[in-house]
């Protein structure tokens, strides 16, 4: 299952979040993708937090994503920090995709190679 | 030795008396004249909640111009209905007409406040100040004075205020007419007139009552609130949003080419 695409795709009702930056209109909050990934990049910036991963899809080909967090002091609130991901990490990573198809998304909740499950930390 | 300790009582002796003296005093003196009201402390750390409409009837901002407790004038209403909002249930990001998204501009008041984050109120005798960690921005209000003959237009407004009994009245004008009262985008002019009662209604909370008066805008007065709830953390964190930010945004998520490199690389 490791390194291996794992699409979940879950029906939710609609919950109007306050969204600074991308906002729910970039992202369909019905469906959810979880994803076994390595860290690419993590961009503790203004206003939010951003995090490139790669991940394989269903046919073994690498995809490249960005997902879009909260703004650092909402997440240091969860018991993030800046230094919480770094290159490389293997992570369990759900989010919310981009309405238009591309490669990006809103995280929900991440969990690391070692069971650490960061706080959830909805793009707000 | 002995006299040497004899002499330090002698000394602690006299010194308590004259602070006790000094303490009589200063009590007979108080109590003999009119009493000082001390206005309340309004001091301290200030969260509220996330609200996207200033409207009581709809801060989820689900029927943004249709909320049937806000007076539009024609020009308001034709306004609202023409904004794209960034946040809130009819949000299109991609194609927002929100100048604090789309330019990065400053939020200006009250909208300050309605981020769901953090401010502080720093109080001395003869002014109040809002600081806000959300682009690190301030607001102050002059007490006991009247407003200026001819206030510079601005993007916070001029604002005085006065204690009636424990709530602190403001009454600010000067507004710029460039920003959005709230995140869903109810507009004013600069004929903004804005009267806000504020008291801390218990140790841990804090109420702003908001009137609102803009005859351009709005046929008659409409009141509002915000609440907000003391942060005991001490902590005050940098959120400085930018147009390079936003550009960085859209280049990365929205494969929208900015005008012109936003950083060098490093």
């Amino acid at each position: 299952m490791k390194g291996k695409l794992l699409v979940l795709v879950v029906l939710l009702t609609a919950i109007p979040l306050f969204a600074h930056h991308g906002g729910t209109s970039l992202y369909d909050i019905s469906k959810q993708i979880t994803l076994d990934a390595t860290v690419t990049e993590f961009v503790w910036t203004n206003p939010h937090v951003e995090i490139g991963l790669d991940a394989k899809d269903d046919k073994g080909k690498v995809q490249h994503w960005i997902l879009e967090a909260s703004s650092p002091p909402v997440m240091v609130s969860r018991g993030w920090n800046r230094k919480s991901l770094q290159p490389g990490d293997v992570i369990k990573v759900t989010f919310n995709p981009a309405t238009r198809g591309a490669n990006v998304g809103r995280l929900i909740k991440l969990i690391k190679a070692d069971g650490e499950e960061l706080g959830r930390a909805l793009a707000q | 030795m002995r006299n040497q300790s004899l002499w330090s009582a002698v000394w602690l002796l006299g010194i308590l008396g004259l602070i006790s003296v000094g303490l009589i005093s200063g009590y007979s003196a108080a109590s003999a004249g009119k009493p000082i009201p001390q206005p309340p402390d309004l001091s301290g750390i200030w969260q509220g909640k996330a609200i996207q409409s200033l409207s009581p009837s709809d801060p989820s901002a689900h029927k943004p111009g249709a909320e049937g407790d806000i007076p539009y004038t024609p020009w308001a209403l034709a306004r609202m209905k023409a904004e794209v909002p960034a946040t809130g249930p009819k949000a299109n990001f991609e194609t927002t007409t929100d100048p604090a998204i789309r330019f990065a501009d400053p939020d200006g008041y009250p909208r300050a406040s309605i981020h769901p984050m953090r401010f502080k109120i720093v109080q001395t005798p003869d002014t109040i100040y809002q600081l806000w960690e959300y682009n690190k921005s301030w607001r102050q209000i002059a007490l006991n004075r009247p407003h200026s003959k001819d206030p510079d237009i601005t993007w916070f407004g001029e604002s005085v205020g006065k204690w009636e009994g424990d709530t602190l009245v403001v009454d600010s004008v000067g507004f710029n007419g460039s920003t959005w009262l709230d995140p869903i985008g109810h507009p004013h002019t600069e004929d903004l007139h804005m009267i806000e009662r504020i008291r801390r209604v218990d140790p841990e909370t804090l109420v702003f009552n908001f009137t609102f008066e803009d005859p351009k805008a709005y046929t008659k007065p409409w009141d509002a609130q915000l609440t907000f709830k003391l942060v005991t953390d001490g902590i005050m964190t940098e959120t400085i949003y930018t147009i390079s930010d936003e550009l960085s945004f859209r280049e990365r998520f929205l494969n929208e080419k900015p005008p012109i490199p936003i950083r060098p690389s490093n």
